[in-house]
This record gives C-alpha cells, sequence and structure tokens, in this order.
C-alpha cells in the first residue's frame, strides 16, 4: 500500500484545520495574554471546519487512505454537528473558568483535539481507525474533566472516568480483536462480506466480539449499563466539559456505533437488534426513573443525558432497513437543547449548578427562565419544539421495527422526564426566591449570550420546521 | 368563499399578541394589548360562522402547505359544522376570560396575559386542524400555557395541582403520540380525511389497540371516570381565566377527539369499545352527580358537576345515534358556557371575599341583586331547566340513550335529577337565607366590567335554550356523514 496521497488529505481537511489550530494553541500557550483569543481561535477553526464539511466537501462518498477513513453524507452531517458543538462549548467556555485556575490555550487545544477524534471517529470505515478517534476523544476528555486542578471533585472524578474509561476502550478492543481473528480483516466492509459469507452466528466467539464491540462504545454513550461514570464525571467537571461530555462525545458515539452496526455488522441484525433494544430500554427506563431524585444539576442532566442515549438507540433498532436517519435527526436536535440546557446553568453560575437555585428565578430573571423553560420542554418532548420532533422519529422508527412495547416503554417514560424538568420549571415559576441566595453576577458575557441564543433558536425552529433537517440526514 | 386564509389568522393571531406582550414593558399597555388581540381574533373568525356552507359535509376553508414533505406531513387546516362551532367558543371565552383577570390578576401581568392568548391559539389549533400530526402539536401546546396559568396564578395548592394536571395530561397524550405513530406507520399519512378512507387496511385488531391508545389521551381530557381526579384539583386551583379555559374549551378538546379521530378512522375499534363506553359513561353521570353534592368548596362543585356533564357528552357520542351525538355536541357547547359562566360568577365574587367555601356565604342576593339573577339564570341553565340551553342538549341524549338502553336513559334522568339538586342547593346556600356576618361590609355587586363579562353567555344560554337550531343546523350535515361513515 503506498503512502496517503494528496486526495487523501484533502479528505481529512476539516481535521487538519482543528488539529493545526490545536498545535498553534499549545505552543502559543506561554504567551496567551488575552483569555479571548484561544476562544476567538477555537470558534474560527469550528466555523471553518463546519464550513469545509457542510459545503465544500461534497457528500458524494469518497473513500481515502486505503479505505480506512470516508467522507460521505453522514459523516459529514455528525463532523457539522460536532463542528457546532465545538463552537458553542468554547462559547460558553469562556465564563465559567473566568475564576479558575485553568491554561486557557491547553484547555482549548484539548476541546480541538478531542473534537478531531469525534471527527475521525465518525468517518472511519476501519475498526482501527475508529478505535484512534475514539480514543483521541477519550483521552483529550479525561484530561478536560480534571482540567479544574484545584478542585478536588474534578480531580475524582477525572480518576474515575479514566479507570472506567480505560476498562470499556479494553472491551472494545478485545471485541474488535476478536471479529478480527473471526473474518480476518478489520474493514468493516470486508468484515460484513465475511460474515455474510459465513452465514448467521456461525460462532459463539462472533457473538462475544459484537457483545463487547458494542458494550465498549454504549460506555461511550453512556447507555446503561455502562452508565455509572458519566453523573460522577459530569458533576466534577466544569459545565462547559461536561456539556461536550453529553452532546459531541455522545454523538460521535451513536455515530459510530450506528456504522458499526448498520455496515460492518449488518449481517447480524437479530443479535444486535437485541443488544440495542435492551440498552435503549433500559438506558430510557434507569435515566429518566434515577433522575427524579437528583438536586444537583449536572447530576440531573447527566441521567437525563442517559435517557436520551436510550431514545437516540431506538433509531437503530430497525436495523439496516430501517436506517439511521431517525437516530441522527434526534442526535442533532437532541445537541442543541441540551448544551442549551447547560449554557444557563454556566449563566447562572454557582447558582445554577443544583436544582434550589433555581428558585423565583422567572421573577428575577424572567429571560433566562423562559430560555430554559424552552430547553426543559424541548428535552420533555413537547411539541412546538425540537424535542418533540426528534422523538416523533425515533418513536416511528421503533414502531415500523416492531418494538411496540420499546415504543410505549419509552412514551411512558417521557411522563417520568417530564415531572423531572417540570420541576425545574416549577421551581423557576412557582416558587419564591431563596432570602439566603447571594445574588449571581449579574453579567452574563456576549458569548455565552450568542451560545444560548443559537441554542434556543435552533431548538424552536427544529420543532417548528423540521423539514429543515430532514434533506441533511443520510443513512450510512 | 374567503380568498385569505381566515383558519391560520384566527389561529396565529392571538400567539402574535403573545410575543407582543411579551415585548411590551408596560403592564397596562399588555393588558389592553391583550383584549385587543382576542377582540380582534373574535372578529377575524366571524366569517367561519357565517360563510360556512351548512349542507356541506367536508371541510371548508381548507387551507394546505407543504411542511415536513420527507415525512408526507403537509400543514393543513380546514373546519366543518361541528368545529366551527368551538371556535366560536373558544374565541368567545377567551374575551371574557381577559375582561375577568382586569383587576385579579396582580402579579406577573404580562406572562398572564402572554399564557392566555398562547392557549387560545392551542385552542383554536386543535379545532382547525385537518391533519393529525397540527392537531398533536396544538393538543400538546394547550398543556403548557395551562400549567403555568395553574401552578402561577393559582390558589393557595397550585404548585400540586399544576404538576397533577401535567402528568395525568401528558400520560394520555404520549399513548396518543403512539397511536398516531401506529396509524402513520400503516397508512403512510397523518390527514384526517385520507386516514379515513384508508382505515380499510387496518385489522380490527389494530384498530382495537390504536383506538385504546387515542382512548387514553381523550378520556384523560374529557375527563371519563376513572381518569377524572386531576380534574377537581386543576379547576379549583386555577385563576378564574384558568377554570373558564379548562372547563370551557379544555375539556371539550377530549370529546372532539373521539368526534374526528377514533369515530372515523377507527370503527371497528370502536365496536368493541362501545358497551364499556357506555356505560362508563352513565357511571360517571350519577358518580359525578353524587360527588357534586357533597362538595363544600364552590369551585370544587363546580368542577365535579363537569364530570357528571361531561358524563351525558359522552353518553350522547356513542349512543352513535344521529340525535345523540348531535346533542352531545350542542351539549359541549352548552356546557362550555354555563360552566364557564359559573366559574365566573365564582371568581368574581371570590375576588371579593376571597373564599370559596360555601358556608362563608349567604343572603348574597340581599346585597348584589343582579349577581343573584345572573347566578340563577346560570343555576338554572346547569339544571336543564327547560327554556335555557342544557335542557336541549339533555333532552336529545337521553332521548338516544333511551333507545340504546333503557337503563342508560334512566341513569341519565336519575344525573339530571342529582343536578338539579346540588346546584339549586348551591343557589340557595350562597344567595338566599340571612346575610352571612362574614360578608358585612363587602361591596358585593358586580360592576359594569363584570356584568359586561358575564352579559353574552346570558345571552346564550337564553338564545340557544330558545332557538337551538343556531348551533344544530352547523351540525347536520357533519354528523350525518360521520355516522354514514361508520356503517359503511
Amino acid at each position: 500500500m503506498n503512502g496517503p496521497s494528496v486526495a487523501d488529505m484533502a479528505l481529512l481537511a476539516p481535521e487538519l484545520i482543528l488539529v493545526g489550530i490545536a498545535l498553534v494553541l499549545v505552543v502559543a500557550a506561554r504567551r496567551l495574554r488575552s483569555s479571548a483569543v484561544p476562544v476567538i481561535a477555537t470558534v474560527v477553526a469550528a466555523l471553518a471546519a463546519c464550513f469545509v464539511c457542510g459545503w465544500i466537501l461534497s457528500s458524494e462518498p469518497k473513500i481515502g487512505f486505503g479505505g480506512m477513513f470516508t467522507v460521505d453524507g453522514y459523516s459529514q452531517f455528525f463532523k457539522v454537528l460536532i463542528a457546532a458543538t465545538l463552537v458553542l462549548v468554547a462559547l460558553l467556555s469562556v465564563k465559567s473558568f473566568e475564576r479558575d485556575n485553568v491554561p486557557r490555550g491547553e484547555y482549548h487545544a484539548l476541546l480541538l483535539l478531542a473534537s478531531t477524534g469525534m471527527m475521525l471517529s465518525v468517518s472511519a470505515l476501519d475498526l482501527l481507525s475508529l478505535y484512534l478517534g475514539l480514543e483521541l476523544t477519550t483521552l483529550c476528555a479525561y484530561i478536560l474533566v480534571g482540567i479544574t486542578v484545584d478542585k478536588p471533585t474534578a480531580n475524582e472524578a477525572a480518576i474515575k472516568y479514566f479507570l472506567l474509561g480505560s476498562f470499556a476502550s479494553a472491551l472494545l478492543l478485545f471485541g474488535m480483536a476478536l471479529t478480527y481473528g473471526l473474518t480476518g480483516t478489520t474493514d468493516f466492509a470486508g468484515i460484513a462480506q465475511a460474515l455474510t459469507d459465513q452465514g448467521p452466528a456461525s460462532s459463539p466467539l462472533l457473538l462475544v466480539g459484537i457483545g463487547l464491540v458494542a458494550a465498549g462504545l454504549a460506555f461511550k454513550i453512556s447507555a446503561v449499563p455502562f452508565h455509572a461514570w458519566s453523573p460522577d464525571a459530569y458533576e466534577g467537571a466544569s459545565a462547559p466539559v461536561a456539556a461536550l461530555l453529553a452532546t459531541g462525545s455522545k454523538v460521535a458515539g451513536l455515530a459510530a456505533l450506528g456504522r458499526v452496526c448498520q455496515v460492518a455488522f449488518a449481517s447480524q441484525e437479530e443479535v444486535l437488534t437485541v443488544v440495542l433494544v435492551v440498552l435503549a430500554g433500559l438506558s430510557i427506563l434507569v435515566g429518566s426513573v434515577i433522575a427524579v431524585s437528583q438536586t444537583d444539576m449536572k447530576r440531573l442532566l447527566a441521567y437525563s443525558s442517559i435517557a436520551h442515549a436510550g431514545y437516540a438507540l431506538l433509531g437503530l433498532v430497525g436495523g439496516p432497513a430501517g436506517g439511521a436517519t431517525a437516530t441522527m435527526t434526534y442526535a442533532f436536535l437532541y445537541v442543541f437543547m441540551t448544551i442549551g440546557a447547560f449554557g444557563v446553568v454556566i449563566a447562572l453560575g454557582r447558582r445554577g449548578e443544583s436544582l434550589d437555585g433555581y428558585q423565583g428565578l422567572a421573577a428575577q430573571r424572567p429571560v433566562t427562565a423562559a430560555i430554559m423553560l424552552l430547553f426543559l420542554l424541548s428535552l420533555t418532548g413537547l411539541p412546538p419544539t425540537a424535542g418533540f420532533a426528534a422523538k416523533f422519529v425515533v418513536i416511528t422508527s421503533a414502531i415500523r421495527a416492531d418494538q411496540v412495547v420499546l415504543a410505549v416503554l419509552a412514551v411512558v417514560c417521557t411522563v417520568v422526564t417530564a415531572f423531572v424538568y417540570l420541576r425545574i420549571a416549577v421551581f423557576m415559576y412557582m416558587k419564591e426566591p431563596q432570602q439566603s441566595q447571594q445574588p449571581e453576577p449579574s453579567r452574563v458575557p456576549a458569548a455565552v449570550t450568542v451560545a444560548l441564543a443559537v441554542a434556543a433558536l435552533v431548538t424552536l425552529i427544529g420543532g417548528v420546521f423540521p423539514g429543515i433537517l430532514t434533506a441533511w440526514v443520510v443513512s450510512p | 368563499m374567503i380568498e385569505y386564509p381566515i383558519l391560520s389568522m384566527t389561529t396565529f393571531l392571538p400567539l402574535v399578541g403573545a410575543v407582543a406582550i411579551l415585548v411590551i414593558r408596560h403592564e397596562r399597555v399588555a393588558r389592553w394589548t391583550a383584549l385587543a388581540t382576542t377582540l380582534l381574533t373574535f372578529a377575524v373568525s366571524i366569517p367561519l360562522y357565517t360563510q360556512l356552507d351548512k349542507n356541506n359535509a367536508a371541510l371548508q376553508f381548507v387551507e394546505s402547505a407543504e411542511w415536513i414533505p420527507a415525512w408526507n406531513i403537509a400543514y393543513g387546516m380546514g373546519v366543518d359544522g361541528i368545529s366551527v362551532p368551538f371556535i366560536g367558543l373558544a374565541t368567545l371565552l377567551s374575551v371574557l376570560c381577559i375582561s375577568v383577570s382586569w383587576t385579579a390578576v396582580k402579579t406577573r401581568v404580562r406572562g398572564f396575559y402572554a399564557a392566555i392568548l398562547v392557549a387560545e391559539t392551542a385552542m383554536i389549533g386543535v379545532f382547525a386542524a385537518s391533519n393529525l400530526f397540527l392537531f398533536f402539536m396544538f393538543w400538546e401546546l394547550m398543556v403548557v400555557p395551562m400549567f403555568l396559568l395553574i401552578g402561577v396564578w393559582g390558589g393557595p395548592g397550585r404548585v400540586f395541582a399544576a404538576v397533577k394536571f401535567l402528568l395525568f395530561t401528558l400520560a394520555g397524550s404520549v399513548l396518543m403520540l403512539v397511536g398516531m405513530i401506529g396509524l402513520y406507520d400503516s397508512c403512510g399519512t397523518l390527514d384526517f380525511k385520507a386516514l379515513a378512507d384508508a382505515k380499510d387496511i387496518l385489522t380490527p385488531e389494530h384498530q382495537a389497540w390504536l383506538f385504546a391508545a387515542f382512548l387514553a389521551a381523550f378520556a384523560v381530557k374529557v375527563p371519563m371516570f376513572p381518569f377524572h381526579t386531576w380534574l377537581p384539583d386543576a379547576h379549583t386551583e386555577a385563576p378564574t381565566a384558568g377554570s373558564v379555559i379548562l372547563a370551557g374549551i379544555l375539556l371539550k378538546m377530549g370529546a372532539y377527539g373521539f368526534l374526528r379521530v377514533s369515530i372515523p378512522i377507527l370503527p371497528d375499534g370502536l365496536a368493541l369499545f362501545l358497551q364499556p363506553m357506555l356505560v362508563i359513561s352513565a357511571v360517571a353521570i350519577v358518580y359525578g352527580a353524587y360527588v357534586t353534592l357533597v362538595q363544600t368548596d364552590m369551585k370544587r362543585l363546580i368542577a365535579f358537576s363537569s364530570v357528571s356533564h361531561m358524563g351525558f357528552v359522552t353518553l350522547g357520542i356513542f349512543t352513535l345515534d344521529q340525535r345523540g351525538v348531535e346533542g352531545a355536541i350542542l351539549q359541549m357547547i352548552n356546557h362550555g358556557i354555563v360552566s364557564a359562566a359559573l366559574f365566573l360568577c365564582v371568581g368574581m365574587i371570590y375576588e371579593r371575599t376571597h373564599t370559596r367555601e360555601i358556608k362563608d356565604y349567604g343572603g348574597v342576593g340581599k346585597v348584589a341583586p343582579v349577581y343573584a339573577v345572573l347566578l340563577a339564570l346560570f343555576c338554572l341553565a346547569s339544571a336543564g331547566f327547560p327554556g335555557l340551553n342544557s335542557f336541549v342538549g339533555e333532552f336529545l341524549i337521553i332521548g338516544a340513550a333511551f333507545k340504546t338502553h333503557a337503563g342508560l336513559g334512566g341513569m341519565a334522568i336519575w344525573g339530571v335529577g342529582l343536578g338539579t339538586a346540588y346546584i339549586v342547593w348551591l343557589f340557595y346556600r350562597v344567595v338566599m337565607g340571612k346575610l352571612n356576618p362574614g360578608l358585612e361590609g363587602l361591596r358585593l355587586e358586580l360592576n359594569a366590567r363584570e356584568i359586561a363579562t358575564l352579559a353574552p353567555l346570558a345571552v346564550g344560554v337564553v338564545c340557544l335554550g330558545l332557538y337551538p337550531e343556531w348551533i344544530l343546523s352547523y351540525l347536520h350535515a357533519p354528523v350525518a356523514e360521520l355516522l354514514a361513515g361508520i356503517s359503511r
């Protein structure tokens, strides 16, 4: 095999942009006086990557690097989404670290590198490139979770995340190794071909391999029973990092899972359906029920994100015939409402991190409260917000796949999550502000305002005109 | 015919007003904007009532636009004789809601009027939508402003009532979502007309499941016994305008759902559920009436009476008889007028006395004769007094019920008797007798604004009682078409 050609490198353009800026930031980190430079650099890099993915690289499927890497409609959709996530997270980071002793240059370089890893994994056509992309993301994420070195909780969270994360990576790698052993290739198309030739469920080892790969990926999207890390990690991490974990890395994991299930293991639909149904059902149930008792906002949003991972998986239970469009739509809309909710938490500062801090918010900050209400309604799945369109597609997908029981479970859990989210609304609108509450810093930086406005706009438009999005979703 | 999109205008005008109110900083201006918006909406909707072709059962004033082509879902509006009276009721009651809250609401005034206007959009939208997706959108949109109206501006138990209301209605409507997606999956469309034409591809068993899914949503909204327990809490704790919207319109949405979705699209499923539906309707009439008798809180009493009155409505619908269904729809309008008026009456006096307990009243007629006369009129209407509106509706429903089964008719009559008892007893305890010492020194008589608020409803009660054909003439053709569709 020859080395990569110029044409191959061109396919990597968005990733190269992000890596390039990340390297510049790392090199220049010591000289950076202003905290605005890294933010602006990150946002510009992410917008450039977004632009390259969305407009310059056409969605005609192209394959590079000897079949390890592809640029197709599926990957471009997710890359645009990941780049948008990066923009919003970078904007939200402006406020959080005002007081903490965080090296700005390194922080943003890590955000960029983590996003690069996500982009690589959604483009991967080979188990190895997939693993590299996912690991790049998680390695950066471990550091990002613990980046507020002065906070012991952050250190603890980072170590927990690291231990469980390495374990999950080992599972994933073991599953990949078994798959390689049985099929003789790590290439998705090659695996699919070999498995089709061998016939369905040819070996119990194959089941183990599929199970381990699914488990490793389920960890990345924090689906139950591989979710235990996420509430601790989110709680310990600073809010923008938690937002990145809840959106970007989850989306990358979903995209990878979608491609692995529907391309590499396409012939193993029966096994995968069972695995996905169990993961989805458990995630929805456990995530929504445990969220009821949470009083820390980041933990609450962690459990909510676990439930949402389950909802997103509903879009994959139809197997290759059902496609992944429902999951793609869900992932897209989910990102904006979740980042929005985290954005409000960030905008409110320390007060926003506990549920009690929301008491009487509507009287003091009506606009912030109204925007939060919008995100909460969307997370619940009530029209006319994006959350409803998202729920509509995934439940349609589940019913098309004849998983009616799962669909009913999913909607019934919506009522449970409604209680979770609307409890916050009750606090905001129906309780009086606490007397002892210290007033939060009144000024919200413009960057956070912009991020909130974008998230709110997408959440609203995505709910009223979901048709805009449907043109862009393409199954792998 | 009308060339402009009248239904969309009527539906979204209040939403525009709500946005305007949120932008306006001044509370007084916001209040006047709200009133102007609701009046304008009512004015805009007038051609719907005058220009509708009453002999045509098809949807009219149809609007359609591309919306989500990839899912084969279009934006579609259209009304027939069944939906038009409800739009009239919704636009009228919204004006009265603004008017009655003029001085009663003192906190977060802008938010309150914005919530009422958003609720108005949702109410009109539910009755104007011509496809299930849009219907569902409006149906759910209704929940949020109601949740806030109850929870923010309600009485002492408002938070519990608001959350209970929300969880109950949501539990029903998520199952409707599954039913809707089931229909969508089988028929590939969500247009009401197309679904009714495509229903033959559904097996009876499939239809029965779908019927059950929709029943969950509609039964909670109506509310049918035993899904009514959210109602007394929500109605009691809601501010007056909230109670008016709940009793006047929201309860009708469930029954309208039966007429628009369950009966025309799922007739085979309906056949399976018909007997139990009739029985629980009759049970709701009698049970609701007994529970109403023992209430000590005025608002709670009227709230429970709704359970009984809505039992008449569902009984009439499920007789599947031309007169019964027409009577049921007429009764929905009647109940919308009468219960709204009773809640307004209670709200007006509550604003002065700050108590809803019946025992704190007595002899109000001595100091507030106009109030007493209006309350008497509405109480008599609620009891089904001949010459007033509810009489006609109940008469038609009971006639049809006797035709279906004598037992049902008997229970309905029993319910009418109890209904007279509880409402007359309420009137007696509040208005007659000696003036309660606690009320001395209070100015209980209504002012001009309040009389003007009740006047349109009083006119409606009398006019519909004397000339019910006013509403019934809208219903003949579409109801005949609806019932013909089942037997086909």
